[in-house]
């Protein structure tokens, strides 16, 4: 389910140094990373490794070869680092970023605030394909979810998982699927994994 | 406020400096203007000896101003000859007629801040960006620079206005480009009005500093679907030739000659006035036709597209 | 023009709402031909056209009141349908100039504006009489006015309004009022791009139907605003069709039957207008909405059978995006009866300058 007629549904690339870049941060989720996952990175951002900053989010440190190496625990901590560098980049600045949908675009997101445009920024999606999926009717977000129909965390209704994205709220789009014929509930199915 | 085109009439002129002439035009049937905003400009249909020039210029008026309109005018001997037009035959109470304000180069907002960078008379587009600045309050800077004489010029709409900086060639009084695009935090945006040779310098230089060129804006006057050389069209089915003049569109000019083309947006979007094409090279400046459609010429939307030489002959 | 409002009728609820006689005659019928086809059909906002809708530029009708009312109870029990993202305050106010002016202009009798000067800073007084208003404020100050110039002066119009804001050659949805619309959340979509914000929209998109109407927004000029009429059908005369409340209007669709058709099955057709600002040149969005039961628009006899043959020719997938897919056979069941099957002429005009009695 990567791929989608919806065009709200983001697009991900690999990671690729962009060498007209002046500095380069990459933030990683550490859940996503694979067995040798870290090493091809390095590999992949040797030719910027002296302007390299990476933020590891809840991943025990490795080897060298990042460039300045910092380690945070979650997503919330990313945010929290980049709202408080808020005069820190410049223009000039690359941000990469490789995560779970969520963690992707609340570092996006946070970068936005201190002023990344979008050219400045690289995601690639990696890890899990289970959804955050805001409820239309309360407002509130289920997290982890990995099938077509899901309850609400906040208010219960059965929600069907459409492919409408908000990159604002980083979360698809979640609409009551038996507004029409109260407990007419489709088959659930595992799609998300 | 609706229209196409406005009245205006010459309210005052003054020459500011050598070759610099201020024009301060107001409604002709004495009303109001439209609004425009920073960084718009106008077309004026300046009466030559030989045609009919439309140059665009930039408002130096405050924004939103609706009593006058104020533009500055540069000589330039090898123009099309609008500028000469202005400098040598204009006259306070003469009505030009006006297209309605258009904007090429409105700031973008979401900016954290504002970096201006203008050489010479490029500095007219950013009188009025610094009037808003002021007035939103947000970040911005204006790096101008000209000749050391030419700095009062522009006093009178610069006079009290914070972050100016000037520049010219001499020892210690350059601007070191490369070292103020380095400066800049994340969330500024650039923009760019001078000379064709500080325009290709600052864009380079801004390129090697690694901006996205999202974040770069550079002045440039004139609307895609105005006007063009002038050709002839004949139209088959009806046995008219028509001459269609270089201010006119081809769809103009057809109606001009009495000949019914179906037609609703006029501006290349609907694809409702697709004409076949039978002989002929298109210049085509749509939204409507595809890739493979252009390249297979067999179609034209008259409304903006012009001949890329010589003649069409259109199944009409 | 006097214009008889009917101040009490409700849409929602006892669902009060009904159109006059002139109402319907004057409802901007979308389909000129008897098989569907998608279109861009963009065209000049002029002051002319097949329904008297278009003879100003913004449309007041015997629902004015009413319908500010309902927007007013949207607005209270979800503040969220109004958003405005803090880069787009020039826009609030072009969208308080633009609507104060035209209003002011073409309904003087209704509404005046009076103006100390023109520029930001000058002292405006706005009169509203059917709404009973009146409020001086300075222009530009939006410390002056009960609330936010986009959210004030939009209480105070009919339809919803989006503002798109220019950047990267693309637009982006960066405000909106929006509290009649048909199944789209703003709060879901504030800040979107062009693209994003239609990425449900089925088929238009592999036809490129998308890109061109961007680029031709793009161009878009002050002074020359353009149109389109969008439609879809609703059950009840509701305006707030919005998703969030979807389990208070979803199970009104399983209520329809080929009896009751008529009169709960409404055509919902939008008056899509955009509009450059000239101090910000964002582009205004109003998508002013016309209801009219399946009852009223029979009773134009080209309008009752042009709408049977054109909902006999919809594709699936737009039937499914719409929504009508539970109660579509009711509806054409309903609209059968008055299609005898007879050409009919091309075009949107009703044709008729009275109605049959009822």
């Amino acid at each position: 389910m990567m791929h989608s007629d919806i065009k709200s549904r983001p697009v991900y690339q690999p990671l690729v140094p962009d060498l007209a870049g002046g500095r380069h941060l990459l933030v990683v989720e550490g859940e996503t990373l694979a067995a040798g996952r870290l090493e091809e990175l390095a590999g992949v951002f040797a030719p910027v490794q002296a302007r390299l900053h990476t933020w590891l989010a809840g991943a025990a440190a490795p080897l060298g070869g990042l460039g300045k190496l910092w380690q945070l625990e979650s997503a919330a901590d990313v945010v929290d680092a980049l709202a408080c560098a808020s005069r820190g980049y410049g223009v000039g600045d690359r941000l990469y970023v490789q995560g779970t949908e969520p963690f992707l675009w609340s570092v996006a997101t946070a970068a936005a605030v201190i002023g990344f445009g979008e050219k400045q920024v690289q995601l690639y999606h990696a890890g899990s394909l289970r959804r955050r999926v805001w409820c239309t009717h309360c407002h509130g977000m289920t997290e982890g979810v990995t099938t077509s129909i899901v309850a609400c965390g906040g208010c219960g209704r059965h929600l069907l998982v459409r492919d409408h994205f908000s990159r604002r709220l980083g979360a698809f789009m979640g609409v009551m699927v038996d507004a029409e014929a109260p407990g007419e509930i489709p088959a659930i199915e595992e799609v998300f994994a | 406020m609706t229209g196409e085109t406005l009245k205006l009439k010459v309210a005052a002129l003054a020459d500011i400096a050598p070759g610099l002439r201020h024009v301060r035009l107001v409604a002709a049937d004495g009303g109001k203007l439209p609004p425009a905003a920073a960084g718009a400009h106008v077309q004026l249909a300046l009466a030559g000896a030989a045609r009919t020039y439309r140059n665009a210029y930039s408002l130096v008026s405050r924004p939103g101003a609706r009593d006058a309109w104020e533009i500055i005018v540069r000589r330039v001997p090898t123009s099309r000859g609008g500028s000469a037009y202005i400098h040598e035959c204009l006259q306070v109470g003469e009505v030009l007629e006006a297209g309605w304000p258009g904007n090429l180069f409105a700031p973008v907002r979401t900016a954290r801040r504002q970096l201006m960078i203008a050489g010479g008379i490029g500095i007219t587009p950013f009188l009025s960006y610094l009037a808003e600045f002021a007035f939103s309050g947000v970040e911005h800077a204006l790096h101008v620079c000209c000749r050391e004489s030419e700095q009062q010029v522009f006093d009178p709409w610069l006079a009290g206005r914070p972050g100016v900086s000037w520049y010219w060639d001499a020892d210690g009084h350059r601007l070191d480009i490369p070292a103020l695009l380095a400066a800049q935090p994340a969330g500024t945006h650039l923009y760019l009005c001078g000379p064709a040779a500080m325009n290709e310098e600052v864009l380079a230089a801004a390129a090697a500093a690694g901006w996205p060129d999202t974040h770069v804006h550079c002045e440039h006057f004139g609307s895609a679907l105005s006007g063009g050389e002038a050709f002839r069209a004949f139209l088959a089915r009806s046995g008219v030739e028509v001459e269609v003049g270089e201010d006119e569109s081809l769809l103009d000019a057809i109606e001009r000659a009495g000949v019914n083309a179906p037609c609703l947006c006029r501006g290349g979007a609907c694809g409702v006035c697709a004409t076949p094409l039978l002989e002929g090279e298109a210049e085509h400046r749509d939204h409507f036709l595809s890739a493979e459609e252009r390249a297979a010429g067999l179609l034209i939307m008259p409304c903006v597209s012009r001949a890329r030489a010589g003649r069409l002959v259109l199944d009409l | 023009m006097t214009i008889a409002f009917k101040p009490e009728e409700t849409f929602r609820g006892d669902y009060t709402y009904r159109n006059s006689d002139a109402a319907v005659l004057r409802f901007p019928f979308p389909f000129p031909e008897d098989r569907y086809m998608y279109s861009v059909n963009i065209e000049p906002h002029v002051r002319s056209g097949p329904s008297d809708v278009f003879m100003r530029p913004f449309d007041v009708d015997e629902h004015y009141i009413a319908e500010c009312r309902d927007k007013a109870i949207t607005l209270e029990r979800d503040p969220g349908r109004c958003q405005v993202l803090p880069h787009m305050m020039l826009a609030q106010w072009d969208t308080l100039e633009l609507l104060m002016e035209s209003l002011s202009a073409d309904y003087p009798a209704l509404f005046s504006l009076v103006k100390e000067g023109d520029d930001f800073g000058s002292r405006w007084t706005w009169t509203n009489r059917p709404l009973g208003l009146e409020q001086s404020f300075i222009f530009g100050d939006p410390a002056t006015l009960p609330c936010e110039p986009f959210e004030y002066i939009t209480r105070q119009a009919q339809g919803d309004f989006a503002i798109c804001d220019q950047r990267d050659n693309n637009l982006y949805m960066d405000a909106g009022m929006v509290t009649s619309q048909a199944d789209w959340s703003l709060e879901f979509d504030v800040g979107m791009s062009f693209m994003e914000w239609h990425g449900p929209v089925p088929l238009a998109h592999q036809t490129g139907v998308f890109e061109r109407a961007l680029k031709y927004l793009l161009m878009l000029r002050l002074g020359q605003p353009v149109r389109r009429l969008n439609w879809t059908m609703t059950i009840n005369p509701r305006l707030d069709t919005s998703p969030e409340n979807f389990p208070e209007w979803g199970t009104d669709r399983a209520s329809v039957t080929p009896d009751n058709a008529g009169q709960k099955v409404h055509l919902r057709v939008e008056l899509q207008t955009l509009w450059r600002l000239p101090r910000s040149n964002a582009i205004l969005f109003p998508i002013r909405c016309y209801l009219a039961s399946l009852d009223d628009l029979a009773r134009v006899p080209k309008w009752g059978a042009r709408l049977h043959r054109v909902l006999s020719s919809l594709p699936r997938e737009l039937v499914e995006y719409k929504g009508l897919t539970r109660y579509l056979p009711a509806a054409l069941e309903w609209l059968a009866q008055h299609d005898d099957g007879a050409e009919l002429p091309v075009g949107t005009e009703s044709g008729v300058t009275t109605l049959a009695p009822r």
